[in-house]
């Protein structure tokens, strides 16, 4: 017997708000530390601009940190996908009931969409104009397909730790929480200035909402890259983990 | 083995039980049973409480330890 669906619902919500205001956040901070720097390339957008790759890494660890401090306070009580590409994927392989998929992703939505607009709200306009909120879009140079083919590997290693260091009963109990923590971390630190390194539809979802709703930015055409990326990614990925290690020929 | 309680008050009465905490051996009047909900599972799941409880034997003075404010 597990909790209620409605208060596992309401804990993913929780842990997408944690997750979105402190990554998405830790984004805002930076463009907004490095506004009005002088960039050298219209690679470099402002995150970057004063550290280098350590931007991301900075971004990655808040990305990650948050991550896995939800993972410890919610991962009990409704799993903490935090992610619909993560729900789907367990789904798909088997291991998550379709009754509740959908309730689990509305909730991750709403999460998302709930910490985009509080952080506006106390950051304030530059957290929007400045900060886009941490939206994710391919960088220049990056075209729609390559980013959704970015945006799948990076979710493609996601979900293998999450089924290497979680799913599987063979892995060592309470390390799951740091382990996709760093991995987020690492995968951002790399693709971050490709695609934004969203992983996760919920994670982009929020920033487009507030955008949108507050400065009236449209970005919902770039949307499709950070839905079919990372559900494709961590699809194959849960899939290949369960052949890889399953003992059967 | 006899009751500790038991023996205290001059009584003998054989235990019963013993306490998981202290390993004092009870009888039946002292023995106090404290069901504890067993919780399985986790992280990418949430966890499932089992139907069945898990039975804990404690005595009086451990139970007040550990339950009693």
């Amino acid at each position: 017997m597990t909790v209620s669906l409605g208060k596992r619902s309401l804990a993913e919500a929780v842990g997408t708000f944690i997750l979105v205001f402190f990554g998405a956040g830790a984004a805002v901070v930076t463009l907004m530390l490095a506004s009005g720097t002088a960039t050298s390339t219209p690679f470099n957008i402002g995150i970057g601009a004063l550290g280098g790759l350590g931007d991301w890494l900075a971004i990655g660890l808040a990305f990650g940190i948050a991550i896995a401090g939800a993972i410890y306070a919610l991962g009990r009580i409704s799993g903490c996908h935090i992610n619909p590409a993560v729900t789907i994927a367990l789904f798909a392989t088997g291991r998550f009931p379709g009754r509740d998929v959908v309730p689990y992703i509305v909730a991750q939505l709403i999460g998302a969409a709930a910490a985009s607009l509080l952080f506006a709200w106390v950051v304030g306009p530059d957290a929007v104009t400045i900060g886009g909120l941490g939206a994710t879009a391919p960088f220049a140079g990056i075209g729609y397909l390559q980013a959704i083919v970015i945006e799948a590997i990076g979710t493609f290693l996601l979900m293998f730790v999450i089924m290497g260091a979680a799913v599987d009963e063979r892995a060592p109990p309470g390390l799951a929480g740091f382990a996709v923590g760093l991995a987020v971390a690492g995968i951002i630190t790399t693709i971050g200035n490709l695609t934004g390194a969203s992983l996760n539809p919920a994670r982009t979802f929020g920033p487009y909402l507030g955008d949108w709703l507050l400065a009236g930015q449209n970005l919902w055409d770039l949307f499709p890259i950070y839905i079919i990326g990372p559900i494709i990614g961590a699809v194959v990925a849960a899939f290949l983990y369960d052949y890889l290690s399953c003992d059967c020929e | 083995m006899n009751c500790y309680y038991c023996a205290l008050e001059g009584k003998k009465s054989e235990a019963v039980a013993i306490c998981i905490v202290c390993g004092m051996g009870l009888c039946m009047e002292h023995t106090i049973r404290k069901d504890v909900d067993v919780w399985e599972g986790g992280y990418p799941f949430p966890s499932k409480r089992v139907k069945t409880a898990l039975p804990r034997i404690l005595c009086p003075e451990c139970y007040a330890a550990l339950y009693e404010k």
